[in-house]
């Protein structure tokens, strides 16, 4: 397969992301929507390349955006005096990452010997022991969390700190994506993407096949954790200048992953940014024509896209496509 | 020096003995068939020689490496390739795909990256004449097909022993004979030894193997050249019974 032909899946998902980076840019008032909706559809890439790639759910994931939060707020609140201004903000970014791939080894070295509902079952735990964690040993404040606003406003100045938590802390976010898009690109196209592909199908034949299934899996699960963790960083520290434990270990957002993954398609390159999309723009618009009702009417919603869809709707337009000459273009 | 040797290896399931320390040789480019009724153990003896389990006594040496260790990936990396006897194919990947993830993480696959993966699966298809399903999704070919395509992605992995369980179970005798010929033209051609399950399609083992080792409840029974196995009157008593004149003689 030539080069042009292996990345014009690119294209499309690129092409998405220009777009609302230029609609929040250019249409006033529009930004921190978009804001939301590229994050969903960061948050969709970084689990679809664990859930969606192997097909283990992992409840505890977003434990890894925690840590990263963390990371960041740690990073900045001990660092905002040596002077080093922005710079501490790469260190967060860093930390954040060592945090997320530290957590994931540790969490993966026993839940990833498991399979299936098991694994579910044994992450499900790990969003609200880390929390509790946190709060009952007092580790990095415990239940007060950190607050660090004064802290970055002496590094970088009022009007840079500003800036940064309401306009360039969405742009990493959209960086966090970009990132996302690559690695799940290469990984599909390399023989990572192929033993995964291999090993969600059938684990046991993916075996006899020559295939080290532990050495993959613990490569897209280190992977997909390191994102959570720019991700918690970026979206949530910078962006919020405080990391409270009781939000950043919230398991909804891991359930909001999963909807995102099922309704974009778990296992393709565009599915998680179309099912961020969807996800994104219906809990919106929901929230601002029927508030209180929006889960009531969402809840049907997913479950029609579901069972109309198994594959997710990227899934199904990849079905509809399938020897067109947009084919090359869906992946 | 035998290219696997199986020494008195037993495997327990509980209380069942589904393998009682059966030892068995096979030598490099030999044709071998393993037969025996439902239950006799054939199946749990492959999953032991391949490493889907480990064995709770004895030991298995593939050339002169111990592997009875060995995790079932480690094993098809040294050259043991496998069939299943439903077959278990990557079903929403395309036949190519499938057989070019054999040859990715197989033996070769070392030194070989995803298009000559591809490549290397072209030629496998084309010798299992499926080139015309090469894009078709795995999961969509018939059951027949199936079994070739797994054989082919088994080849890929250019094994130096492919273990087939029941690569002709629920085939018409044009079908097995077929097959046969089939399997006899790719030992040559790869220079592979197999070793076939078969659990009662006699015409298949007659057709096909040099020695025939026959298991009954776990255990070896006879273990002898195709001809005089088949015809020793234990193998017959397994599969037939005792006639009833001679049941209390």
């Amino acid at each position: 397969m030539g080069a042009a032909r292996k990345y014009a899946p690119l294209l499309p998902v690129l092409g998405l992301y220009a777009a609302l980076f230029a609609i929040g840019l250019l249409v006033p008032g529009k930004w921190q929507l978009i804001a939301q909706l590229v994050f969903y559809c960061a948050l969709g890439q970084a689990f679809n390349l664990f859930m969606g790639m192997t097909g283990y759910v992992d409840f505890g994931y977003v434990a890894f955006m925690g840590v990263g939060a963390y990371g960041m707020a740690v990073t900045v609140s001990s660092l905002s005096d040596k002077g080093l201004g922005m710079g501490v903000i790469g260190i967060g970014l860093i930390l954040s990452v060592v945090f997320a791939i530290l957590l994931s080894l540790a969490v993966g070295a026993v839940a990833l010997r498991l399979r299936g509902a098991y694994f579910a079952i044994a992450t499900i735990g790990v969003n609200e022991g880390f929390r509790y964690l946190i709060e009952g040993a007092r580790i990095w404040n415990g239940s007060e969390g950190i607050i660090f606003s004064s802290q970055l406003r002496e590094l970088i100045g009022r009007e840079a700190a500003m800036s940064l938590s309401t306009f360039w802390a969405d742009v990493m976010v959209f960086g966090v994506a970009g990132i996302a898009t690559v690695l799940t690109i290469v990984y599909m196209r390399g023989k990572i993407g192929y033993a995964l592909a291999a090993l969600r199908m059938d684990e046991d034949a993916a075996k006899v096949m020559g295939i080290n299934v532990t050495r993959f899996k613990i490569i897209a699960f280190i992977t997909s954790a390191a994102l959570a963790g720019l991700l918690g960083a970026t979206a949530w520290a910078v962006k919020l200048t405080y990391v409270y434990p009781a939000d950043v270990f919230g398991i909804h957002y891991t359930v909001e992953a999963i909807i995102i993954v099922l309704l974009g398609g778990a296992g393709t390159l565009l599915g998680p940014i179309v099912g961020g999309l969807i996800y994104g723009v219906s809990k919106y618009y929901l929230a601002v024509y029927l508030p209180g009702f929006q889960l009531l009417v969402f809840a049907p919603v997913i479950i029609a896209v579901i069972v109309l869809f198994p594959e997710g709707t990227v899934g199904m337009i990849k079905k509809n496509l399938l020897g067109t000459a947009l084919e090359k273009y869906i992946l | 020096m035998s290219l696997l040797r199986v020494e008195n290896v037993t495997k327990r399931f509980g209380g069942l003995v589904a393998v009682d320390n059966v030892t068995a040789e096979i030598a490099h480019g030999e044709m071998m068939a393993i037969v025996g009724p439902n239950g006799a153990g054939k199946t749990t003896l492959f999953n032991l020689i391949n490493g889907v389990f480990f064995p709770d006594e004895g030991k298995i040496w593939f050339e002169d490496v111990d592997v009875t260790r060995y995790p079932a990936y480690r094993r098809a990396h040294l050259g043991i390739g496998r069939t299943f006897q439903i077959s278990r194919p990557f079903g929403s990947a395309t036949v190519q795909e499938n057989i070019a993830i054999g040859a990715m993480f197989g033996a070769a696959g070392g030194e070989i990256d995803v298009d000559q993966a591809m490549d290397m699966a072209d030629h496998y298809i084309g010798l299992i004449g499926l080139s015309s399903h090469r894009d078709k999704l795995a999961g969509g070919l018939t059951p027949i097909e199936k079994k070739m395509m797994e054989i082919a992605r088994a080849l890929a992995m250019k094994p130096r022993l492919l273990l087939m369980d029941e690569a002709m179970a629920g085939m018409n005798p044009k079908d097995i004979d077929k097959m046969v010929d089939f399997i006899k033209r790719i030992r040559e051609e790869e220079g592979i030894a197999i070793v076939a399950l078969v659990e009662h399609i006699m015409r298949a083992v007659a057709g096909l193997a040099e020695r025939v080792l026959v298991m009954h409840q776990g255990a070896k029974l006879v273990d002898e050249p195709t001809k005089a196995a088949l015809s020793d009157p234990r193998v017959i008593e397994v599969y037939l019974g005792v006639p009833p004149g001679e049941a209390d003689a």
